[in-house]
């Protein structure tokens, strides 16, 4: 299968895993009404082996009868079974795609992602977020309860990944909700931080002060 | 005279341009408008009337019903009521149903959700960023989505009172098929 394919398709790698992902997808069209017209000839008689693909159980039943029910069986197992690798290779597929678009619109030497994080909040519920880099705004990110929940649950969300060209940069959040006493409440937080060649993560933290009875907001730098 | 006749072509061209570039735009709008049925719906997150946010990704596996309204736009008052009765109906079997205000005004839309105290949540879409995604051009449009996400019908019209809406959302209700 491999030298056919590469053969007939002179392709890059991916190309040819995706071809070889998909290349069931057009085989089982193919010998599946062949099969059905094979068990369709074969009378009732003896049993035999499920057969192992579909090619060869449409070989099978042409050349020999065989009992139409255990047939149909069989293959309906195999053609599962060839259901169920196929959903996995393409869940792979899906993953390896997803990981070389990352690498190409973000890549580490100009990578910043910012995450947030959230503990206890009972002095402040979350209704949005807005981010400024370098006075541009980059987000604004409205939280729905079912959000904040998860994020009390100990959740961590990547609400930003852009590209910042190395050297020094300033990144503002504003935080908005309720604060304590049900009050409308809205704080800022800032850190001044270098880009060099790796890729930059920042938290913004929000915890409670509970001497202060007040939210804490806070942006960490992971180095 | 001389300088006139080339200024005059020019300005032929221009009116050639700009009714070629409206004719262009017309017909990307309601291209816009068609163009949303059978494509996924854009996702969003909107404050509600009430205090919190809505997103409608939150919603996936439940058929959606997106109505735009504005409190000056007489039909969307006999729509709103309408869902509503359709929603107090269907709300069991997993309907949910967004209003989607494009008040300039958000506190005109404010004070209309309290005095039409409606089942389901009413929308503040200030920046019009959303009613942007979806192509509104006129009000009441409505807009019906599927269990996966899909967008099944657009109206842009008062169709509340036709039997084929009841239909529509009943279509939607029954498609099991359209799960994730």
């Amino acid at each position: 299968m491999n030298s056919f394919l590469s053969k007939q398709f002179p392709m890059n790698t991916m190309s040819r895993r995706l071809l070889r992902t998909l290349w069931p997808l057009i085989v089982v069209p193919l010998t599946v009404p062949a099969l059905a017209a094979g068990a369709a000839a074969a009378p009732s008689a003896a049993g035999s082996a499920a057969p192992s693909s579909a090619a060869a159980a449409a070989s099978s039943a042409a050349a020999a009868p065989v009992a139409p029910a255990a047939d149909a069986t069989g293959t309906t197992r195999s053609l599962d079974e060839g259901i169920q690798n196929l959903k996995k290779d393409v869940v792979d597929l899906n993953k390896d795609l997803f990981v070389l678009e990352e690498e190409l619109l973000f890549p580490a030497n100009t990578q910043v992602a910012v995450f947030v994080s959230m503990d206890v909040g009972d002095f402040f519920a979350l209704d949005s977020i807005t981010l400024k880099v370098d006075n541009h705004d980059v987000s604004n990110y409205l939280y729905t309860p079912r959000e904040v929940a998860a994020l009390l649950k100990g959740g961590v969300q990547r609400l930003y990944v852009g590209n910042l060209k190395s050297g020094d940069h300033e990144l503002v959040a504003f935080f908005k909700g309720k604060g304590p006493h049900e009050r409308y409440y809205q704080r800022a937080a800032s850190i001044h931080f270098e880009k060099g060649v790796g890729a930059k993560y920042l938290e913004l933290k929000i915890t409670d002060h509970e001497r202060a009875q007040q939210p804490e907001f806070e942006i960490k730098d992971w180095e | 005279m001389g300088l006139k006749h080339p200024f005059v072509k020019i300005s032929g061209l221009r009116h050639g341009a700009v009714c070629a570039l409206w004719l262009a735009s017309a017909v990307h709008s309601s291209a816009a408008e068609t163009g949303l049925i059978a494509r996924p719906a854009p996702d969003f997150a909107l404050p509600a009337a009430a205090g919190n946010n809505v997103r409608l990704s939150e919603y996936r596996g439940q058929p959606v019903v997106l109505s735009f309204w504005s409190s000056r736009c007489s039909l969307c008052a006999a729509q709103l009521t309408a869902l509503d009765r359709y929603y107090g109906t269907y709300r069991s079997s997993g309907l949910v149903v967004l209003a989607v205000s494009v008040e300039d005004d958000p506190q005109r839309a404010v004070d209309y959700a309290r005095s039409h105290a409606t089942s389901f949540p009413l929308l503040l879409d200030q920046t019009k960023l959303v009613s942007r995604a979806y192509g509104i051009e006129r009000l009441p449009t409505t807009v019906l989505i599927d269990r996966s996400g899909i967008v099944r019908y657009l109206h842009s019209d008062d169709r509340a009172g036709d039997p084929s809406y009841v239909a529509q959302i009943r279509a939607l209700l029954d498609d099991t098929l359209g799960a994730p």
